[in-house]
């Protein structure tokens, strides 16, 4: 796999390059600019980059938007987006219509090396990454009449999980269960929510997010 | 007590002496004694009682209306000038005498008058020639009058009486006349013109009644003047007609004039309605009523704030008093030998200083009021300018340490946890070892989260990254209780106007769920004649007080820093008495 990394502070791109090159992932370029990372995409398309949210030269929005340009002009390539601060409303922006290929993760999250970098090769493969801070904020809402309130703790867990963007394998590893189990759990969940199953992650991930949103 | 003080740009002349009007009032009275002498004593004279009584009619009325101007408008020209074509006049008719040196000088004056009027008319208010082309028409005109008169006697003309007689050429005297009457005539009628032009490039206000009479008066008698002159020279039937007709018009014009000096005294007899009119209560509109008692809707007052060491306008804005060359004039208030007010008006009110300086000196107590009031909006600008610059500097404050935070520390725990992370996927270390490990990267965890809650409360960074509308999504998304966001339409707007709404919302929907015990809660934000207004609206108990919440009072603060207003409605009580609470806030945007 061949990633990009758009980050201005030198000693955590310099940290999450070299925790990339130990999973045997090539760093195509180590970017401290939006403007430096799209014209490196354009020259050489990675699988996926990794962009911090907050950039030069304002440190606002260069990285979100950056990251809706590839979005929209490479679709084959990744974006995972890492921030301070995880914001529902930048989630639903940075998803829009299509939550595949995309991730948007706190930027803690690189000391979880694993999930860290399972978490990108989703995303360079077309599926998603949520931070599960996101989907747990959209959860504690509390709503009159709330369907939620008839999920089961298990439930509410699967549910929170497929958030996420975690396949129906992650799930059932994440909560030592079968596949079937886990197949079984999300098909409940879809039935009692209403949403109409649909077939990929990436669609799920964005169909459970609007569910909660709504 | 307050003086009234005229700050006219005018060099002051001094008040001409009461003894030397007096004098030119005998003189006058005298003269017009003369005239019915030399009538009397003239057996060739047509009609001597009706012409002597003409004579009277133009001349007494010049004279005293010009006495009674010079008085009371000492810094004009005009009524020297009225005085000058009142004795001018009286001295044609020394041209009903025979005697050689009388009867030249009247034969000199005998055109004069006509210029002198041309100078007066043209001159009319100030006593001074303003253009160029009334300028030239009144050099003319006394070149006409009296140059070519020299030239018409020294050619024999008229009389045998005078001494001027070079040689006697009755047909060149002739011509000359005629060219001279013409002249004359010709002068009068482009007189005219220039009246009319003048009065119409004044503004409607200032086309008062009594100037235009004057105005009136002056052009039909140039008008007159013109047709006897050429009726003069070409001979037309009704030459006395019309000299009766025009002395008669003549008569007129100084009559207006003083009738309109009249009007400004008739105007000051109004003072003692404005002293009604600015007793009343709620109190009056002060620079309204000024401007009604002084006709000048232009009328405007300033003050002088001694703590500022400047003028200020009613609002306290800061202003100055007119420039000398300017078309304002200004008179000045004072007290105990200070500046306390300034009332500025057009310069034609120049014309009228005793109405100003009445209506004024009436004014004074309110004046000192409307200083008061202005001193205190002067220092409430302060303090609104100081307040928001402490709002704006907090702000700015509070984001150079949230940026800092960010690009520090947040950064560099970030880096070290990757560390940790790397260093515990690397290690085989002793189990003891990977429970240190573990729990360092536990604690670390958890002081990046303080960090960012620390951090998130310094400064909202979404809404300056992102707008508005995307921040109170995540806010409305991370509210424990229902909440119906409305953003449509929002555009991006400065950030001190975002974040100032981004804080109303979220410390409103703070205080909802702490008090309200709200099943629902609807939020509007919206951009609507160049206001931003943010709403915020529960179904809870009611009850909230911006007095007593020190989050809604600095709520209400941070508003009003940005000239915006915040309003609470909070009838306390479920059902029919509550009806939750709403919160308002209105910025301006434009």
């Amino acid at each position: 796999m061949r990633v990009a990394i758009a980050e201005d502070s030198v000693l955590l791109r310099e940290g999450v390059a070299q925790l990339l090159t130990d999973a045997d992932i090539e760093v195509t370029a180590r970017c401290g600019t939006a403007d430096e990372l799209l014209a490196r995409v354009a020259q050489d398309p990675p699988d996926a980059v990794v962009v911090d949210i907050r950039l030069p030269p304002t440190h606002t929005d260069e990285g979100m938007r950056a990251a809706l340009t590839i979005r929209e002009k490479y679709p084959d390539v990744g974006v995972l987006v890492l921030s301070q601060y995880v914001e529902v409303g930048l989630a639903m922006r940075l998803l829009a219509d299509s939550a595949e290929g995309v991730g948007y993760l706190l930027k803690d999250r690189v000391s979880e090396v694993k999930e860290f970098i399972a978490a990108l090769r989703r995303v360079a493969d077309g599926g998603s990454a949520l931070d599960p801070t996101i989907v747990s904020t959209m959860l504690k809402r509390h709503r009159s009449s709330d369907p939620l309130d008839s999920l089961t703790p298990r439930e509410r867990e699967v549910l929170e999980l497929m958030a996420t963007g975690a396949s129906n394998a992650g799930i059932a590893e994440s909560m030592v269960i079968t596949q079937r189990a886990a197949e079984k759990y999300v098909s409940t969940i879809f039935t009692k929510l209403g949403i109409p199953a649909t077939g990929s992650e990436s669609r799920r991930v964005l169909a459970v997010l609007l569910f909660l949103r709504s | 007590m307050a003086a009234v003080v005229p700050l006219s740009p005018e060099r002051h002349r001094a008040a001409p002496k009461p003894a030397m009007l007096w004098t030119l009032g005998i003189v006058a009275i005298a003269s017009c004694l003369v005239t019915a002498g030399l009538a009397a004593l003239n057996e060739e004279l047509y009609q001597p009682a009706l012409r002597v009584l003409l004579v009277w009619w133009v001349t007494l009325p010049y004279i005293f209306a010009g006495i009674v101007a010079w008085r009371r408008r000492p810094d004009s020209l005009f009524g020297p000038l009225m005085i000058l074509a009142g004795f001018t006049m009286q001295l044609t008719i020394l041209q009903w005498t025979n005697q050689p040196f009388l009867n030249t000088v009247g034969q000199l004056c005998d055109l004069l008058v006509a210029a002198v009027l041309l100078h007066m008319f043209l001159a009319y208010p100030s006593g001074r020639l303003t253009g160029r082309i009334e300028r030239a028409v009144v050099i003319t005109g006394y070149v006409a009058a009296v140059g070519l008169q020299v030239v018409i006697l020294m050619l024999g003309g008229f009389s045998e009486s005078h001494l001027l007689t070079v040689i006697k050429d009755q047909a060149a005297a002739e011509v000359v006349q005629n060219v001279q009457l013409v002249t004359l005539s010709t002068l009068a009628l482009i007189s005219v013109g220039l009246l009319w032009r003048r009065w119409r490039a004044l503004p409607r206000w200032q086309r008062r009644r009594p100037a235009q009479i004057v105005i009136d008066c002056f052009s039909l008698t140039l008008v007159m003047l013109a047709t006897l002159l050429l009726a003069g020279a070409f001979q037309l039937p009704g030459f006395e007609i019309i000299r009766l007709a025009t002395f008669a018009v003549a008569g007129f014009a100084p009559l207006a004039f003083v009738a309109g000096l009249l009007d400004a005294r008739l105007a000051k007899a109004g003072v003692g309605e404005l002293l009604v009119q600015l007793r009343a209560s709620p109190a009056p509109d002060l620079r309204e009523l000024l401007a009604q008692a002084l006709r000048d809707p232009t009328l405007s007052l300033i003050y002088w704030l001694p703590q500022y060491g400047s003028w200020a306008d009613e609002d306290g804005n800061p202003a100055t008093l007119p420039e000398p060359a300017s078309d304002r004039r200004a008179t000045l208030v004072e007290q105990d030998g200070e500046p306390m007010a300034a009332l500025v008006y057009d310069a034609t009110l120049g014309e009228e200083p005793e109405l100003v300086e009445a209506v004024t000196a009436a004014a004074a107590i309110a004046l000192e009021n409307g200083r008061l009031e202005a001193e205190l909006r002067a220092r409430l600008q302060e303090l609104h300018g100081s307040r928001s610059r402490v709002v704006e500097a907090e702000q700015n404050e509070r984001r150079r340490l949230e940026r800092n935070l960010h690009d520090g520390a947040q950064q560099r725990l970030v880096a070290l946890a990757l560390e940790l992370g790397v260093l515990a996927e690397q290690t085989d270390s002793d189990p003891a070892t990977q429970i240190r490990l573990k729990r360092a990267r536990s604690e670390l965890a958890e002081s990046l989260n303080e960090l960012r809650d620390l951090a998130r409360g310094l400064h909202p960074a979404v809404v300056s990254g992102h707008g508005l509308a995307v921040a109170l999504e995540s806010l409305a998304a991370a509210t424990p209780f229902e909440v119906e966001l409305s953003t449509a339409g929002l555009p991006r707007l400065p950030e001190h106007l975002e974040v100032a709404a981004y804080y109303v919302v979220s410390e409103s929907l703070t205080n909802v769920a702490k008090h309200a015990q709200a099943r629902k809660v609807t939020v509007d934000v919206g951009v609507s004649d160049n206001m931003l207004i943010v709403e915020v609206v529960d179904d809870g108990v009611g009850g909230a007080d911006s007095e007593r919440g020190s989050g809604l009072r600095g709520l209400a603060d941070r508003v009003e820093a940005l000239n915006g207003s915040l309003r609470i409605w909070s009838p306390a009580g479920r059902g029919p008495a509550g009806k939750g609470t709403r919160v308002r806030a209105e910025l301006p945007c434009g």
